[in-house]
């Protein structure tokens, strides 16, 4: 508990805890401003002709489910960004700034070390997704109801989705945390991170709809096994038509977290501090 | 080692033995064992390159031994149950995170130590850091830096010091404190055990001294003892414009004379008072008369000799 709280100290008194939610809001205010552009443009009727499978997708989409989930999760996209950024810091920090033999000086019992970290960075987490979902829960009241379809507080779907926003936070910020101790360079593991993520989520998407029209629907299911897509699979908000369930997508995202993590810990166990 | 084993006097005691650190390449330490006593200030003395900062982190738990043990007060520094209120370790000067102040880089060591807060504060005035806490760590000199890092080390006031090249960066000034700092830490019946290669320092600072080289025991004692123990012994050197009547004379005493290639002799075997009273007996003149000690310098390179350097 000492541990957690050093660790939750180190954070506070340095200034990343700020510029980071000071990164995080802009980031926030634009992607609320694209769904409720988006969320208006749905509910407003015509949006021309399309093959059925499409219109099903829309039509899924346009139900007042899937707007106030995706409203509600507003920020997500950056959000989980960002979180795994800390985590990564968390981490790297101590090795950028050599803070690491002090730390394994006060406390010898490294997985201890670790196992505060990881649980650092999940309170940290869990904190931004505690703010943004404040911020949501307004901001995405007001929306909806501009476009009609009632505040939708009392939607049992879009607190499903409010939820596993919350679990895709703790998972990144742990993914962060592993990632630091797999690559210790700061600024190697921040560009592997951010890649994985953007690029993960573009690139994996991009190729796996070319295999799949060139194989079959099922290489679709393999999205499955891309952290960022397995991520917004978990949050997609609804059911939608056509994709694996919402939890295989949470089973895989807490998978990657358990395996970084438990990995992470047993390499800083072994690890030559000099 | 369990605690029935161990005997009241280890206490405060650090024990390395058979220490051996294989690198890839290079044997970094090779089956290094010494003993470092309590109440005294221990010098580790070493070449660049000797396996001295490798001994201390294998001490400290940061590095895993190839092979051996090293002990403080008789268990390993993972074993023991609050290290910091145990051992004070000052590893690198510029270890804290440059954007955080000197007050805060020692709360966080007090939180993940369990040490009260105000310990913080008490350790900055003890090390005279006390104008400076509120300043981000970037805008320490190295000298602050150092004294950071001691204070770092004092927080849970600690039986036992290491300290790796403290003196690195200090001014005279500094380094006088520090000298004081840690004589008076060992005079509180403290263990001490600096790391330096500033050896007219180390003859200041020390009372006993373990010597490395390329990873293995050289020499270990008390600095007099360390000194003495040299085929040099102490020589007086002369200045007389008759050199070849006081050789004569001097010869006459059993004593070696040799010229030190200024103008002076080089006299050994005989004493200064000895090398005095000849001379008057002569009739010699004399315009200087000095007795030269060897210092730890000269026994260190001269034990050291063909042993550093780049491995």
């Amino acid at each position: 508990m000492n541990l957690v709280r050093a660790e939750l100290l180190k954070i506070r008194t340095t200034n990343t805890w700020w510029v980071f939610a000071l990164i995080s809001l802009p980031l926030w205010a634009l992607t609320l401003l694209v769904n409720w552009l988006q969320s208006d443009a749905l509910t407003s009727g015509d949006l021309g002709e399309m093959p059925p499978e499409q219109a099903a997708q829309l039509a899924a989409a346009a139900h007042p489910d899937a707007l106030s989930a995706n409203l509600f999760t507003t920020g997500q996209f950056f959000g989980l960004l960002i979180v795994m950024l800390l985590g990564i810091i968390v981490v790297t920090s101590e090795f950028f700034h050599q803070t690491v033999t002090t730390t394994f000086l006060t406390a010898p019992h490294r997985s201890a070390v670790m196992i505060a970290k990881l649980a650092a960075a999940a309170l940290l987490a869990v904190l931004f997704w505690v703010v943004t979902t404040g911020l949501n829960l307004v901001a995405g009241a007001a929306v909806l109801e501009s476009i009609g379809v009632g505040n939708q507080l009392g939607n049992v779907a879009a607190w499903e989705a409010i939820g596993l926003n919350g679990l895709a936070y703790l998972l990144w910020g742990i993914l962060g945390v592993g990632l630091g101790v797999l690559i210790r360079s700061q600024i190697g593991a921040t560009v592997t991170g951010i890649l994985l993520y953007l690029g993960g989520t573009i690139g994996a998407a991009i190729a796996i709809s070319v295999l799949a029209a060139r194989f079959g629907d099922w290489i679709n299911d393999l999205q499955l096994l891309v952290p960022s897509l397995a991520s917004s699979l978990m949050v997609a908000g609804t059911e939608i038509p056509g994709n694996p369930p919402r939890w295989a997508g949470a089973a895989v995202l807490i998978g990657y977290a358990v395996v970084t993590g438990v990995a992470g810990t047993l390499i800083l166990r072994r690890r030559d501090i000099s | 080692m369990s605690d029935g084993q161990r005997s009241p006097t280890s206490d405060g005691q650090i024990v390395v033995s058979g220490l051996t650190k294989q690198y890839k390449n290079v044997r970094a330490v090779n089956n290094l064992s010494f003993t470092i006593q309590p109440g005294r200030v221990t010098g580790f003395l070493g070449p660049n390159g000797a396996g001295k900062t490798t001994t201390l982190r294998m001490l400290l738990n940061l590095v895993t031994p190839t092979s051996g043990t090293a002990t403080i007060s008789g268990h390993r520094y993972a074993d023991l149950s609050e290290p910091l209120r145990h051992v004070g370790a000052v590893l690198e000067a510029s270890s804290a995170h440059k954007g955080r102040t000197g007050v805060n880089h020692l709360r966080v060591i007090c939180a993940a130590a369990g040490l009260p807060r105000q310990r913080a504060d008490e350790a900055l005035a003890l090390v005279g850091l006390t104008p400076a806490a509120k300043r981000k760590f970037k805008g320490y000199s190295l000298g602050m830096k150092q004294r950071l890092g001691i204070a770092a080390a004092m927080l849970g006031d600690p039986r036992v010091l290491i300290l790796d090249e403290p003196a690195n960066g200090l001014d005279p000034e500094g380094i006088r404190w520090m000298r004081g700092f840690l004589k008076g830490l060992a005079h509180e019946g403290r263990t001490v055990l600096v790391s330096s290669h500033l050896l007219s320092e180390m003859q200041l600072l020390a009372d006993d001294v373990v010597i490395i080289a390329a990873g293995q025991l050289v020499r270990q004692g008390p600095v007099d003892q360390v000194i003495g123990s040299m085929t040099q012994g102490v020589r007086v050197r002369v200045r007389t414009p008759q050199a070849e009547a006081l050789t004569t004379a001097l010869k006459g005493q059993s004593a070696t004379v040799d010229a030190d290639g200024q103008g002076a002799l080089l006299v050994s075997g005989v004493d200064a008072a000895t090398v005095g009273r000849t001379a008057l007996a002569a009739g010699v003149e004399l315009h200087e008369l000095t007795t030269e000690r060897p210092d730890l310098e000269g026994v260190f390179l001269e034990l050291t000799a063909g042993k550093a350097g780049i491995r």
